[in-house]
């Protein structure tokens, strides 16, 4: 192709002018904005070049004019398929909305040795304990019939507790009884096990193998730190931890076991220390992840343990600190960047629940207790521990697969928080990598939508995109990290 | 105008509208309150400090309040030349799904 067209060609669209193609902007700084479209295609323009383009002032020989265009934020009589690409990637976007709930949690028990302190929903270790908080297969079984009444067609088990693997029998039998029913409907069918490790032993690891089941584990960093976040008895939780990593690596496989880690005041100043334990133990990525504000955490110390500037801090010098490793050949994620990323790099949309708009609960997720009651979100289940049932469903026990997922709560709280409508959010320019999460409004504002000028949520996921935006202009060498992150 | 912890600033309602202003407003409203009032041919608002220890002088946040509403006012541009697009956009989005009407 020649590098540049004919003159007449410039002149003929300079005739008829170009069209402006639906697009949001926000300030990235004094001189800069973001500008992103429908299909979440962006682009960083200087505040006059904004102005001229919207008042169909820009040069169609100028750089920023072809940036433009072919961003999809304008077209003119050589581009008119503008319309038809941008429909196709919005499309692509919504898709997991047609596919409704994949990622169905399943709480098998309260009970755990552990007591951390920032976890908002454990109970004790004992027998008594056993009979009120383990579920039992009546549940078991409801539950998995309402499970594959979700048209998706990928569906994954996840079992949380408490600690699940106290009540490993029901997670066999869930398993088994998931297996048989997929014979006749056929889903991509994947089970997670939500696990401390403390108790994991070979024969529950065999089970796994034999049953493909990926293990999630917690590690909070070093040794000092992630024994003080997670007490147990014999204070060894992070001996167990690692000795459990090693046996579900040996016996499944190294991709099989994944970590989390969970932000506490202790950890706020050891970003570094903590992402070098992940690497030490040969993780290739790490979720830096604030405390959630719900349940136990909100009412206690441990959420206003710190602010949220003071994890945003925390966040941008681990994300620096692994840029530069990435950058110096060596290939780790922070898995919060490369799911927004995936947002912004690529067509696809992400099933992280807390960035979806509308809301991911009930529609992304949905959680069954231990007693049969249906959650819209993990967190809608942490604040019912509090006495807090707003996001409570039903229970399976009593209710249909229509009567949950067409509750006046969950459909109340997708509608108002969705971001489309909501003030500031409909306007800005990250709306279409934000979420909505009206758990957390409802927890911090008691409101779904929120106040999003005093959001939290909204202040940190905004600085977030701005910076991640702002590194990617900045460094050529940064931006082909982040798309490292994304082609995984 | 103002004096302390408080300010006055108004537009020219022949140029912005009064939803245009209450939009740029309402983002600033973690920091001060606001009184709105249309007299005439103006729109006049009375900004408060909510806490006067915010880092954010009163000053700054007027003057980042009349480039928001510079802002809005294209946003509102933006989004009626875009009107017609938008909804053919939307239209391609969910054909075929079994959702439209008709
Ligand atoms: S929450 Fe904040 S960052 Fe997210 S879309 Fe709304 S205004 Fe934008």
């Amino acid at each position: 192709m020649a590098k540049f067209r004919e003159q007449c060609h410039y002149s003929s669209v300079l005739d008829s002018g170009y069209k402006i193609l639906p697009f949001s902007f926000t300030s990235l700084d004094e001189n800069r904005y973001v500008a992103t479209n429908v299909a979440g295609e962006y682009i960083v323009i200087e505040r006059n070049d904004l102005y001229d383009f919207a008042q169909h002032k820009l040069d169609n020989a100028s750089e920023i004019y072809n940036d433009l265009k072919s961003k999809h934020f304008l077209y003119d009589d050589d581009s008119n398929v503008a319309i038809d690409l941008l429909a196709l990637k919005q499309r692509t976007k919504l898709r997991r909305l047609s596919d409704f709930t994949g990622l169905h949690m399943f709480v098998v028990s309260l009970r755990c040795e552990h007591s951390c302190p920032y976890c908002q929903v454990s109970r004790a270790n004992n027998d008594a304990m056993k009979a009120k908080f383990d579920m039992t297969q009546d549940v078991a079984d409801k539950a998995l019939a309402m499970t594959f009444r979700s048209p998706s067609p990928a569906i994954k088990v996840e079992f949380q507790g408490g600690e699940s693997l106290l009540n490993f029998d029901i997670i066999k039998y869930i398993v088994q009884k998931a297996k048989q029913i997929n014979e006749t409907e056929q889903r991509d069918l994947q089970f997670v096990i939500a696990t401390n490790l403390a108790l994991v032993e070979e024969d529950i690891l065999e089970f796994c193998k034999e049953h493909n089941i990926l293990i999630s584990t917690s590690l909070d960093g070093p040794k000092e730190l992630h024994n003080k976040n997670r007490p147990r008895p014999g204070n060894n939780s992070y001996e167990k931890t690692i000795e459990g990593i090693e046996k579900c690596r040996e016996i499944l496989g190294p991709e099989r076991v994944s970590a989390l880690m969970t932000t506490t005041k202790e950890s706020i100043s050891q970003p570094i220390e903590i992402i070098d334990e992940y690497i030490a133990q040969k993780f290739n990525g790490i979720f830096l992840r604030p405390l959630s504000p719900y349940g136990f955490a909100i009412k206690t110390k441990f959420f206003r343990a710190y602010g949220f500037q003071e994890w945003l801090d925390f966040y941008f010098e681990g994300l620096e600190y692994i840029i530069e490793l990435n950058k110096n050949g060596f290939f780790f994620i922070e898995q919060y960047a490369a799911t927004i990323l995936s947002k912004m790099l690529t067509p696809y949309a992400t099933g992280y629940v807390d960035l979806m708009s509308p809301a991911g609960i009930g529609i992304g997720a949905v959680i069954y207790n231990y007693d049969g009651d249906v959650y819209a979100s993990d967190e809608g289940r942490m604040l019912a521990e509090m006495d807090d049932k707003s996001f409570r469903l039903g229970n399976v026990k009593e209710n249909t697969y229509e009567e949950i997922f067409t509750s006046e709560t969950l459909l109340d709280a997708i509608e108002e928080s969705y971001t489309g409508s909501v003030p500031m959010c409909s306007e800005c320019a990250f709306e279409v990598y934000c979420g909505s999460d009206p758990v957390y409004h409802h927890a911090t504002q008691k409101d779904f939508v929120g106040h999003k000028p005093s959001s939290e949520f909204c202040g940190r996921n905004m600085s977030i995109f701005k910076r991640l935006i702002d590194m990617m202009e900045a460094d050529a060498q940064v931006k082909e990290v982040f798309y490292s992150w994304v082609r995984m | 105008m103002s004096s302390e912890g408080t300010a006055t600033v108004s537009f020219d309602s022949s140029v912005f509208d009064l939803d245009t202003v209450k939009k740029s407003a309402y983002k600033f409203s973690d920091l001060v309150s606001f009184d709105i009032r249309t007299s005439k041919n103006e729109i006049v608002c009375e900004l408060t400090l909510l806490d006067k220890k915010t880092t954010d002088s009163l000053e700054n946040i007027v003057k980042k309040l009349k480039n928001e509403i510079l802002d809005q006012d294209l946003r509102k541009k933006i989004f009626d030349e875009t009107e017609i697009v938008r909804n053919v956009i939307l239209a391609h989005v969910f054909s075929n799904t079994g959702l439209q009407d008709g």
